[in-house]
């Protein structure tokens, strides 16, 4: 348990196999599992491209164990298993991409070797040789013609042509020799193939193959009789595609190409039919459901719609090694695994992380599916030729919490908005039958009230409540407080400096009463240094002098030195004396 | 022994026991109940088992009742409804298959934690089965896979055997007869 739990995903693996020194040294589009046997246990069949230049290889394992190995004659682009036929036991063929041929095996034996048709020649270059062969020409004077051909003609020269001009002059000669007896051909390459279903959706029907080539063209190959069904032709060469639907009914060809575009062909169509222009290079394309996730070569994942409409974007840590789809129809999960540089597998639903896996190498190549008897087995090969095999373990549960940042989950909720009700009904119409007239109402009420606000000010200005001066220099507001009963009443005058940074200097306050009813004990003072936004309360004491039970109103004002008129006034309305009436 | 089980063996009547036969699908659990019925009960043709069946048959002294349970992953689920009823547990292995020896290890590490099983003295006996494949691993081997060793508060044994020619069968019935009158006496 402790080995599971320390391989940091959070047990949901169980590490079925590791061979770090395997000697598989392959990618995802040369890995495959199926039935090979007809005894419902799937093998992984893997092309492997041994040293890149020998040792290609077939391989097949079963379990653990390498169980069949056939030599490859060339470098494999891509590999898939299909039926090909209606015959009992169920067994698939592998389907073999190398060079401009697919090697059919059945039952782990070669079987049948297609190649692609060969293309135009250049009608110029044929001539030239034409001459070549006739002695009418020598090699230096070939090589000029060839030359110019190559710059000014659209079909493209052939690879002969090609090689010949890259000869130095001596070798030249030898290889004019060698050569010119035969005829010119010209032959495309397989970057990419894939399966696709005759006739019906079922796990062990008829599937063609649909191969894109160097040649900015797919095509899609009848099972029985490898002729060519169907030709279609792309903008630019595909590297890797995905196949979905029925040859007879309806398909989808997703095509990510080498120009950073995702094409997306349909049935009878010959062009294709959406396009997705990627900010940069498509290293991973895999298809979950009816959406599209792309992995770039900027260390992005992509989701788009099969209508090529962006969905999501996310950043990952590492740039992407390969990816694989992660489809497990029992428990109703599915996934997109990418393998990342920095030796990790990160398992994504959506743009959710659900699930990290460490490798202790990096994963050149993923592949998920039924293993031997096992439906949720994960197979990865890495850069050092490892072979892994992992489990999902049967208790395992992936949730769905959404790690990126952005708007919480709360609110995309959806709220209980109650349904619309008679009386709601009612007004509606009744705002749409009546609406100049309650458009009116409200500007004349709009209108007095803002009267009524301006004769509130007014009246305020004039009795100085609240006042505010209005000088730009002197921003001051100031409110009075009046405490006591009588005779003696304590007058609080609250300054606040309303300037946002500026402090007011050289202020005093002088009152104006009259002198036979009052007696202010400092009826001139001096306000200190205003600094702005603090509140300075200021003090002082006025008595009463009358006993007749009668008020009157102080005036404050706030005073400039060096200035005739107050910068702000205030009256006070004094309240009747108590204390004398007690007396 | 006491005089009424003694009574009770002398007409006949034998004491009924509750076994979980337990393992991973394609391990042969089916077919190693099918060899130790009577072989006029013997049926030819095993297929997999869907959900489980109730399976009879009697040794020596017990009578056997036996929950054949399916083995495939989405039945495993129905396993711990039955873990209270069982009496004593077989657990089957397929040594040939060593991709999944994990896969049986979880399942039989989930089992012994169990709330149902955890505390009980049940006698386990493990059939490291499949032995006539060319490579199948042999029984220490499986014991040493799926960590048999940790196993202290429960009796287990563990036996190599051959469904299909019902090699080895026999040791591991009567190991796990013993055991159970060990526990009721």
């Amino acid at each position: 348990m402790s080995s599971v739990e320390s391989s940091g995903d959070g047990g949901k693996w169980l590490d079925a196999h590791y061979d770090p020194v395997a000697g598989l040294y392959t990618f995802s589009s040369c890995v495959d599992l199926a039935d090979l046997s007809g005894d419902r246990e799937s093998r992984l069949v893997v092309g492997d491209l041994g040293t890149g230049s020998s040792g290609m290889k077939l391989k097949v394992y079963r379990g653990t164990a390498l169980i069949s190995e056939n030599t490859l004659l060339d470098l494999p682009a891509g590999l898939v298993a299909f039926f090909m036929d209606l015959h009992e036991p169920r067994i698939p063929a592998v389907a073999v991409a190398s060079g401009p041929c697919i090697y059919v095996y059945k039952n782990l034996r070669p079987y049948f070797k297609f190649t692609l048709p060969s293309l135009d020649v250049n009608p110029l270059e044929q001539d030239v040789w034409q001459q070549v062969r006739e002695g009418q020409i020598d090699p230096v004077m070939l090589k000029e013609m060839l030359e110019s051909i190559r710059k000014k003609a659209d079909i493209p020269l052939s690879i002969r042509s090609l090689r010949f001009l890259s000869l130095e002059a001596d070798e030249a000669d030898e290889f004019v020799q060698l050569h010119k007896q035969q005829p010119i051909r010209r032959q495309t390459v397989i970057t990419c193939i894939g399966t696709l279903k005759k006739s019906t959706a079922d796990e062990d029907g008829i599937s063609c193959l649909v191969i894109g080539t160097e040649s900015t063209d797919v095509f899609i190959l009848d099972p029985e009789a490898f002729t060519i069904l169907c030709k279609m032709s792309l903008p630019a060469v595909p590297t890797m595609m995905d196949v979905t639907g029925q040859f007879d009914v309806e398909f989808r060809i997703t095509v990510a190409c080498r120009n950073g575009s995702i094409y997306i062909l349909r049935r009878e169509s010959e062009k294709p039919k959406y396009c997705i222009k990627l900010s940069s290079h498509p290293v991973g394309l895999v298809r979950v459901g009816k959406n599209v996730v792309v992995g770039c070569t900027d260390e992005s994942l992509q989701g788009f719609t099969q209508k090529g409409k962006k969905l999501w974007k996310i950043i990952l840590p590492a740039p992407i090694t390969t990816m694989a789809p992660m489809d497990l129809p029992t428990r109703g999960l599915q996934a997109v695994l990418v393998a990342l540089a920095n030796c990790q597998v990160q398992l994504y639903r959506e743009k959710n992380l659900l699930s990290t896996i460490k490798t202790p190498d990096t994963v050149t190549s993923i592949c998920f599916g039924r293993y031997g008897r096992e439906d949720g087995t994960l197979i990865m090969t890495t850069k050092g030729g490892g072979l892994m095999v992992k489990i999902l373990k049967r208790t395992a549960v992936f949730d769905d919490r959404d790690s990126t940042p952005g708007p919480p989950v709360a609110q995309s909720v959806r709220l209980n908005v109650p349904k619309k009700t008679k009386l709601y009904v009612d007004q509606t119409l009744r705002e749409r039958e009546n609406g100049l007239a309650m458009h009116r109402a409200f500007h004349m009420d709009l209108s007095r009230m803002r009267l009524a606000a301006v004769r509130a000010y007014v009246k305020a200005l004039e009795s100085s409540l609240t006042p505010i001066s209005s000088s730009l220099s002197e921003p001051l507001k100031m409110n009075a407080v009046v405490q006591g009963l009588g005779p003696s009443f304590k007058l609080t005058l609250n300054v606040q400096n309303t300037a946002s940074c500026r402090p007011v200097m050289n202020l005093a306050i002088s009152f104006l009463y009259d002198d036979n009813l009052y007696r202010i004990r400092n009826p001139y003072m001096r306000i200190p240094l205003l600094v702005p936004g603090l509140i300075y309360p200021v003090e002082t004491f006025v008595e009463c002098t009358s006993d007749k039970g009668i008020s009157d109103i102080i005036k404050v004002f706030v005073l400039h030195e060096e200035k005739s008129s107050p910068l702000l006034t205030a009256h006070i309305n004094m309240p009747v004396s108590e204390g004398l009436m007690l007396n | 022994m006491g005089l009424f089980d003694k009574l009770v063996g002398w007409l006949g009547l034998k004491k009924e026991v509750n076994v979980l036969c337990l393992g991973l699908d394609n391990s042969g659990k089916t077919t190693i109940i099918n060899k130790l019925k009577p072989s006029n009960a013997q049926v030819q043709d095993i297929v997999p088992t869907i959900g489980f069946s109730i399976e009879k048959f009697k040794t020596s002294s017990l009578s056997f009742t036996v929950f054949d349970m399916s083995g495939q992953g989405r039945y495993r689920n129905l396993w711990e409804h039955y873990y209270k009823e069982g009496q004593a547990i077989i657990f089957v292995i397929d040594s040939a298959d060593k991709l999944r020896m994990v896969v049986a290890k979880e399942e039989l590490d989930t089992l012994l934690n169990h709330p149902d099983i955890k505390h009980r003295r049940i006698p386990i006996l493990f059939f490291a089965n499949k032995m006539d494949v060319r490579d199948a691993l042999s029984s220490v081997k499986v014991s040493q896979l799926l960590c048999l060793e940790n196993i202290k508060d429960k009796p287990w044994h563990i036996c190599a055997t051959d469904a299909i020619k019902g090699e080895g069968l026999q040791e591991g019935v009567d190991w796990l007869q013993d055991q159970i009158k060990t526990m009721r006496t």
